[in-house]
């Protein structure tokens, strides 16, 4: 391993010896592995600076219809061996599942852009903390405190199995994030880019800084439906709620909001949501945890439902067409949308803002945890940066409400699209950064706030 | 249990970063073992079995903190990090506003083992699955038109060990082993699932196979399984209205965690969470007078305690285990506490800090966050004791804001109470309030025969993202005035 990747021979060499030694009728093996870093700060200095390396190889091992996985993050040849071994016997010991339908084979690849930067990789520990400097006396110049994380990843993804699947994707991310936090009022701003060389940390400090400024000393404001305006950090929530409800397995189980209603609205005519896994500004992989192609897929067109993403197993069991969405193998969340984009809209943000007679601003939702799946209700905070609007401007600062709120039932009410998409990434899973969004603001006509907190 | 090699490894690294400047250094090694099995609609599902292995190494230089950590087990990559960490920390002092402090502690030489009954990784690997297969279909006999039922367990084994440069040796080897089972029904426009022991995830706990054989799965199964299809015919829960709510054990310990375990945290109430977890409205100039909750609540902290998911001998600063209080007779008393933040308040820690696994930074975790029982008997006698109200049983929804104070809840199931009795089912229960308002508001806490220890194994915090196990004991309580019903 050098300081920054494996590189691709040696994740196949890694591969090749782990299904060599299985002994089952197929076999899969994928590696993941991750150079990362992440500097954080709080109270305008950095506490927290860390550097990792990680490599974590997961053999499938299948017999018939029994299934077993081992993973290990021991990459010698030794280490390969025993986790070979190891799910190898675990399968023999398993029980038959007559809904397993094999290993998908290898259905080749086309080519999609890369994610990769090679400068992003090299980035020091000093690197991150200038950045982090800047961000922190910019807050200070404007009275404010600062808190956030500015981090740098490489990641690579390998994936063989003995059908004759390879694939192989390196990628890298950095990202910024800054709350600006005042006495009595905090905002939050955030950007990502495959590029720490274009990582706009002055338009991260720019952002938080000048609305934290605004955010200072929030009135009470009574809950109730409200016309909002989403920034697109709130967008990136409801965007990750419906996008988890669109897919096969969401559908087998009964739990999605589209079942039974591909092709017809579902949503307001402005929304249109696609998955594109070639969008050369979303992190772009051509496949999915399974090394299969990943087809672009519009899920919403013009506010009606078209399509649900499926794995090969979901596929399997409800005889659909595998699109090459698959997670790692996992009970619950088989596949995923991994490349979300709502398309744009024509208006400015601050055009959105100047249509709102009498509404809300919100920067970004908090905690936010399903109440009803099947009827998208979700409940959660707004937090950083919440704003009365009056008369297409934004008027005062107001404290923060709960919310509790159908999240498609909302986008039904779209008055107006920002024009401006923001890369976004998801949280990390299964030891990966696998998802990333770009999304726009939203001007939606009714959001329903069903209590308020202290500030 | 870990031992010389790793120990050799870790004094390399500890010389290498005190050589590169280093005025404090620790280093962890930590193999973790886990096995995973789920069984849904009548067939395993799943089964997954890892064992990851690495070293980090923590470091202060130039007055500042630094960490790296890696999976490669030479002296070479020991010299590699150690220096890394060095330079990490020697970069964090470009923005220093003061030099990190550590509280002191003695620094010892010291062994603990999870003491358990059954050793779950010497078992059959059959024995262990076919108690989900036994619950599964005792699940699916029970209501056929089920969707979808899932039996599920974890096992789990973490050796680690802890050598710092102020001379403490501490290896530690953890078990922990969860089980559930889950029914979910779909009809008529609902969607309803009940699951056992606990909510979502797993109930856990730091012990043997005894703990998943305690719950007896396949007897409660039918039951679950019942309860779970009557959900969709049952009477939505009453909206907009204040009442009485009787909390069940495993509501409670959510409760616990989300609005007590979370806000005394002392890095969140010091702002070192602001911009991810947030903060606290439990704030240091509160301490030791602020009421927190009615004369009925007392929340303890208590790392000993046999079972819980925050039990262990030393945490990752290598500080021992403690008993002590978060809530003391309503009154805010006590946080959790690492090294750096009770310097901060010129105290000690009370040993709360803990990282997943080898690759991640030590930060404080809840241990074992528990309210303590009450007088008011068992559950029944709570129920025959309030005249008008709703007992809510088992999660199902849990928000709660960035200083801990506005919380929603939602739960599984309810049921009316009147007269003293249990009355109708009731479906998507959910209640809110404000954290202080809600304690103030308990007038009852049932007695040690209605006492459990629960786990919760999937506690999210930090960036980069941990996931923590933390335990949480509760008996059912009930609250007064409570505001009911958000989802209509």
């Amino acid at each position: 391993m050098t300081d920054a990747l494996f590189g691709e021979r040696e994740l196949r060499a890694i591969c090749d010896k782990a299904l060599k030694d299985c002994d089952g009728d197929q076999a899969e093996a994928v590696v993941v592995a991750r150079n990362a870093a992440l500097t954080r700060f709080a109270n305008a200095a950095i506490h927290q600076n860390v550097v990792s390396r990680e490599a974590e190889l997961r053999v499938r091992v299948v017999r018939g219809t029994r299934v077993a996985m081992v993973t290990t993050d021991r990459l010698d040849d030794e280490g390969i061996r025993r986790a070979a071994t190891d799910a190898s016997e675990l399968a023999k010991l398993t029980p038959e599942n007559p809904t397993f339908g094999g290993l998908p084979g290898d259905r080749g690849l086309r080519p999609a852009p890369s994610a990769y930067v090679e400068r992003t990789s090299w980035t020091t520990p000093l690197d991150r903390a200038r950045a982090v400097k800047q961000l922190c006396d910019a807050a200070r110049a404007a009275s404010l405190s600062a808190a956030g994380y500015v981090s740098t990843s490489t990641q690579e993804l390998a994936i063989a199995n003995s059908l004759g699947v390879w694939a192989y994707a390196p990628a890298t991310t950095s990202d910024a994030e800054l709350a600006a936090l005042g006495d009595a009022g905090s905002a939050f701003a955030q950007r990502v880019s495959p590029d720490f060389g274009t990582l706009d940390i002055a338009g991260v400090a720019a952002e938080a800084v000048g609305k934290a400024k605004a955010a200072q000393k929030p009135r009470d404001l009574a809950p109730g439906a409200r016309e909002v305006i989403l920034e697109p950090y709130a967008v990136r929530d409801i965007v990750t709620f419906l996008g988890s409800q669109l897919t096969g397995n969401a559908v087998e189980e009964g739990r999605s909001f589209v079942i039974g209603k591909l092709g017809q609205k579902i949503t307001g005519d402005a929304i249109t949501l696609v998955d594109d896994p070639f969008d050369p500004k979303c992190m772009p992989r051509a496949f999915d945890l399974e090394g299969q192609p990943s087809e672009r897929l519009t899920l919403i067109e013009r506010g009606v439902a078209k399509a649900v993403v499926y794995d090969s197993g979901t596929a399997y069991r409800t005889r659909e067409k595998n699109t090459g969405h698959a997670l790692p193998p996992n009970p619950f969340t088989p596949a995923s949308p991994m490349h979300l984009r709502l398309e744009p809209g024509t208006k400015t943000r601050e055009q959105l803002i100047r249509d709102t007679k009498k509404g809300v601003l919100v920067t970004r939702f908090w905690y936010t945890r399903w109440v009803h799946q099947l009827r998208t209700i979700v409940t959660g905070m707004t937090r950083d940066g919440t704003f009365a609007i009056v008369d297409g401007e934004i008027a005062y600062p107001v404290k923060n409400f709960r919310f509790t709120q159908s999240y498609h039932e909302a986008l039904g009410g779209t008055i107006g699209v920002g024009s401006d998409l923001a890369l976004l990434l998801a949280g990390e899973q299964f030891g990966l950064q696998v998802s990333a969004f770009r999304v726009p603001a939203l001007h939606l006509a009714s959001f329903n706030f069903t209590g308020a907190t202290q500030y | 249990m870990l031992g010389s090699v790793e120990r050799d490894l870790a004094h390399r690294a500890l010389d290498t970063a005190r050589s590169r400047g280093a005025s404090y250094a620790d280093v962890r090694f930590v193999r973790r073992s886990v096995e995973d099995a789920l069984v849904k609609n009548g067939h395993l599902d799943n089964v997954d079995r890892s064992e990851i292995f690495g070293f980090s190494v923590r470091t202060i230089a130039d007055g500042a903190w630094g960490f790296a950590a890696s999976p490669i087990l030479t002296a070479a990559e020991a010299d590699r990090v150690a220096a890394l960490a060095v330079e990490v920390a020697r970069a964090s002092a470009l923005t220093k506003l003061h030099d990190a402090q550590l509280a002191p502690v003695k620094p010892v030489t010291a062994t603990y083992t999870t003491p358990i009954e059954i050793d779950p990784w010497a078992m059959r690997f059959e024995d262990r699955v076919q108690l989900l297969v036994d619950a599964d279909a005792a699940m699916r006999h029970a209501q056929p038109s089920l969707r979808t039922t899932r039996a599920s367990y974890e096992i789990w084994r973490e050796e680690k060990l802890f050598v710092s440069s102020e001379g403490a040796d501490i290896a530690q080897t953890l078990y922990e082993t969860g089980a559930s089972i889950a029914a979910e029904s779909v009809g008529d426009g609902e969607q309803q699932i009940r699951t056992y022991p606990g909510s979502g995830g797993r109930s856990q706990n730091t012990a043997g196979w005894e703990y998943a054989l305690k719950w007896d799965l396949a007897k409660h199964a039918p039951r679950i399984a019942d309860e779970a299809v009557a959900l969709l015919t049952a009477k939505q829960c009453p909206q907009d209205i204040s009442t009485s709510v009787i909390l069940s054990s495993n509501q409670l310990m959510l409760q616990c965690h989300e609005s007590c375990g979370h806000p005394i945290e002392l890095d969140r109430a010091l702002g070192t969470e602001a911009a991810f977890a947030g903060t606290s409205f439990l704030t240091p100039d509160r301490l030791g007078s602020f009421r927190y909750g009615s004369q009925h609540v007392n929340i303890a902290i208590d790392s000993t305690r046999k079972g819980g998911l925050g039990t262990f001998g030393f945490d990752d600063e290598g500080v021992p285990a403690s008993e002590g209080w978060a809530v003391k007779d309503g009154i805010f008393v006590g946080y959790l506490m690492s090294r750096e933040t009770a310097a901060a308040l010129g105290t000690v820690s009370n040993g709360t800090v803990r990282a997943d696994g080898w690759s991640r930074l030590p930060l404080i975790r809840m241990t074992n966050v528990s309210v303590m029982p009450g007088t008011a008997g068992s559950l029944e006698d709570l129920i025959a004791d309030t005249d008008d109200g709703i007992y809510m049983d088992t999660n199902r929804s849990w928000s709660i804001d960035d200083k801990r104070l506005n919380f929603q809840f939602g739960t599984q199931i309810g049921w009316e109470i009147k007269n003293g009795k249990r009355g109708a089912m009731l479906r998507n229960p959910t209640y809110t309030g404000i954290t202080p308002e809600f304690w103030g508001s308990c007038d009852a806490v049932c007695s040690e025969s209605e006492w459990v220890m629960w786990g919760t194994p999937n506690c999210g915090k930090g960036q980069p993202g941990q996931v923590g196990h933390t335990g949480h004991g509760a008996a059912p309580a009930r609250f007064r005035d409570v505001h009911v019903g958000v989802v209509k």
